[in-house]
């Protein structure tokens, strides 16, 4: 898949990973693994960017004797989200277009 | 491997980054870690499946912008004793001269690379610009009737035409190559970035 569009999904599958309720690394890894596979370093590099672009915060919690990093979504997170659901109408329009069968010319 | 094994390395291999940030990233692979081992996984199996260091340095390498590595590889590490500094200062002009010539030759080499590539582009410029000259002239002058010398213009429009079609494909090939050159120079420095280095 191209490298960009590959990216742009990602962030937003890590996103919707956490719209509902908070979610911490393995978890997020876990839950997406029967749609799309992510390695830990990709995983954090989405993580850190999303976090720059105030899509996500984060919170140390203790848990089990260790501190956990758990992720919460925000407001331009869910924005984001958004944004993917229209283009993604666009998308399949332009989907439909480039596998229609060729029409018989005269 | 063994978890405290997995992150030393880790550790080690991230050596040229600033040290807040190896030790977030190992955070985030020792929790990785426990995770999984919380789950039932061994703690070898926990390590595997994370993957190897080096695919990890591998993949940081690439993203991280190489201002950032250089800027981190040339901050002493440690503070400079007073006779340090002198020595430093007292020395500069001789090393700091030494430093800004290999510099200086360095990106020589580099421009030169470049000039070729520019002197290549000039030869099919020409070649394609004689082949539309002698084209026109031809024509003009098999208008004006003198056949024999339109003929031998159009012939030499033609070969022209022929050797700048070789001229471009070659040209292509060369740029390609220097920009392949220019991104393995920008990889080889972002990776002697990060290797364990002498003490600065």
């Amino acid at each position: 898949m191209d490298m960009q569009l590959k990216r742009g999904l990602l962030d937003v599958c890590v996103l919707a990973a956490i719209k509902s309720e908070d979610s911490y690394g393995y978890k997020i890894i876990k839950d997406l693994k029967p749609y799309i596979v992510l390695s830990e370093s990709t995983l954090y590099t989405i993580l850190k960017r999303l976090e720059g672009a105030e899509m996500l915060t984060v919170r140390t919690a203790e848990h089990d004797g260790r501190l956990r990093k758990y992720y919460h979504i925000t407001a331009a997170g869910h924005r984001r989200i958004q944004e993917f659901k229209s283009e993604w109408a666009e998308m399949m329009s332009i989907y439909q277009f480039v596998t229609k069968e060729d029409e018989p010319h005269d | 491997m063994t978890k405290q094994e997995f992150l030393t390395a880790l550790r080690e291999a991230l050596t040229g980054l600033p040290p807040s940030d190896v030790e977030e990233r190992a955070d985030f692979y020792a929790e990785m870690i426990d995770d999984r081992m919380e789950e039932g996984i061994s703690e070898k199996e926990a390590v595997a499946a994370i993957g190897s260091v080096e695919e990890i340095v591998l993949q940081i390498v690439d993203e991280y912008p190489i201002a950032k590595l250089v800027k981190q590889r040339i901050q002493p590490k440690r503070r400079l004793s007073a006779w340090e500094i002198v020595l430093l200062a007292l020395g500069s002009p001789i090393w700091l001269s030494l430093l800004i010539a290999l510099f200086a030759i360095l990106l020589s080499l580099y421009a030169v690379v470049w000039s070729v590539i520019v002197a290549f582009w000039s030869v099919f410029a020409a070649l394609f610009g004689s082949g539309l000259g002698t084209l026109v002239g031809g024509v003009y002058l098999l208008c004006t009737g003198d056949i024999p010398a339109g003929l031998v213009l159009l012939a030499g429009a033609l070969v022209c035409a022929g050797l700048s079609i070789f001229a471009f494909f070659g040209c292509k090939a060369a740029t390609k190559g220097a920009a392949r050159l220019t991104k393995g120079i920008v990889l080889a420095i972002k990776k002697a970035c990060m290797r364990k280095g002498e003490v600065q």
